[in-house]
């Protein structure tokens, strides 16, 4: 097909932004970073998990153990999504102080075939409606390598299918 | 995301020991002398000894950082805290903060997640909450800006 002029301003303008971009490159993190006093973060996803029947380990060293397995489940956000594979689960063990602590291992898969390893420790405290986690992910595809460089943390709640957390990247 | 200043947390530390070239990354423990915290609720000072930030260089050019910390409020508390965090940032701005000079903590990334725990009841509302921090890497030592999560 042959060119057009209007084919030819148009490549001409991308390029001119192109280079402008790589000149003026903004990380996300330097953007709005009022100092000191607040965090800013922003949505990386929504995982929603399905989990099996409880496996009830019992009193252990540090509290009561529970095994919640995960059988499935979703993530889906501006820049990943996909699915939750079956094997993961989450350890959770009841303290002393009423509070859970949370110790998760799942695999995501994202819609185009990338495999995420994903861990997160929490506290889930019921009785001051208090369900935070601490999300940490690792991949070796290059197209989500920007997950290995961040942290996040996770608002979790629990919905009539299962656990919600919705996941912030600290910028 | 809520979040609310908690402390700001100033750590003098030592030489550096460089345990080098390990099958993870590259291997360095930073022996923590001291310091201090001040925050609206908690404030006293950082104890030598059990407070060291252990890091680790990855092959992507991300530094691990997995501080353990006592802290001793002006009460007389103990308080333990750990953090994970990840430093990174454009190869210039590391190289600078390698020769010890004071940049910019918005020029690079310098984040972590602290979580303490207590005995003290004053304290104790530490024990059922997560942190995220903000670190400012001095020359004589780090300096971090923790908020409590909501």
């Amino acid at each position: 097909m042959p060119l057009t002029r209007r084919d030819v301003l148009k490549s001409a303008g991308a390029l001119v932004l192109a280079s402008r971009s790589a000149r003026a490159v903004t990380r996300p993190w330097q953007r709005d970073r009022k100092k000191e006093d607040r965090m800013n973060s922003r949505h990386l996803m929504t995982l929603r998990l399905a989990t099996a029947a409880t496996e009830e380990v019992g009193s252990t060293r540090h509290g009561t153990l529970s095994i919640f397995p995960v059988t499935g489940g979703s993530f889906e956000g501006d820049r990943l999504r996909g699915k939750v594979l079956p094997g993961g689960g989450d350890w959770v063990t009841a303290k002393p102080d009423g509070t859970f602590e949370l110790d998760l291992r799942v695999t995501l898969e994202t819609d185009d075939g990338a495999l995420i390893h994903m861990t997160f420790s929490g506290v889930r405290d019921d009785a001051n409606h208090y369900f935070r986690t601490l999300p940490l992910f690792e991949t070796a595809a290059m197209k989500y390598a920007f997950v290995n460089r961040l942290l996040a943390v996770g608002i979790g709640e629990i919905g009539p299918e299962g656990p919600v957390h919705t996941i912030e990247e600290i910028l | 995301m809520n979040t609310r200043v908690l402390m700001t947390l100033r750590v003098e530390v030592a030489t550096p020991q460089n345990i080098g070239a390990v099958p993870h990354g590259t291997r360095r423990t930073v022996p923590i002398t001291g310091g201090r915290f001040e925050g609206p609720r908690l404030r006293g000072t950082v104890l030598p000894g059990g407070s060291i930030d252990w890091t680790l260089l990855r092959a992507d050019g991300v530094l691990e950082l997995d501080l353990r910390a006592t802290l001793r409020t002006e009460d007389g508390a103990l308080i333990s805290m750990r953090s994970f965090g990840l430093r990174h940032g454009p190869p210039d701005v590391i190289a600078a903060l390698g020769r010890g000079e004071t940049v910019d903590p918005a020029s690079y990334y310098f984040r972590t997640t602290p979580r303490f725990e207590t005995a003290h009841p004053t304290y104790a509302f530490l024990n059922r909450r997560v942190a995220v921090a903000s670190g400012d890497r001095r020359p004589e030592g780090p300096i971090y800006t923790i908020h409590e999560v909501l």
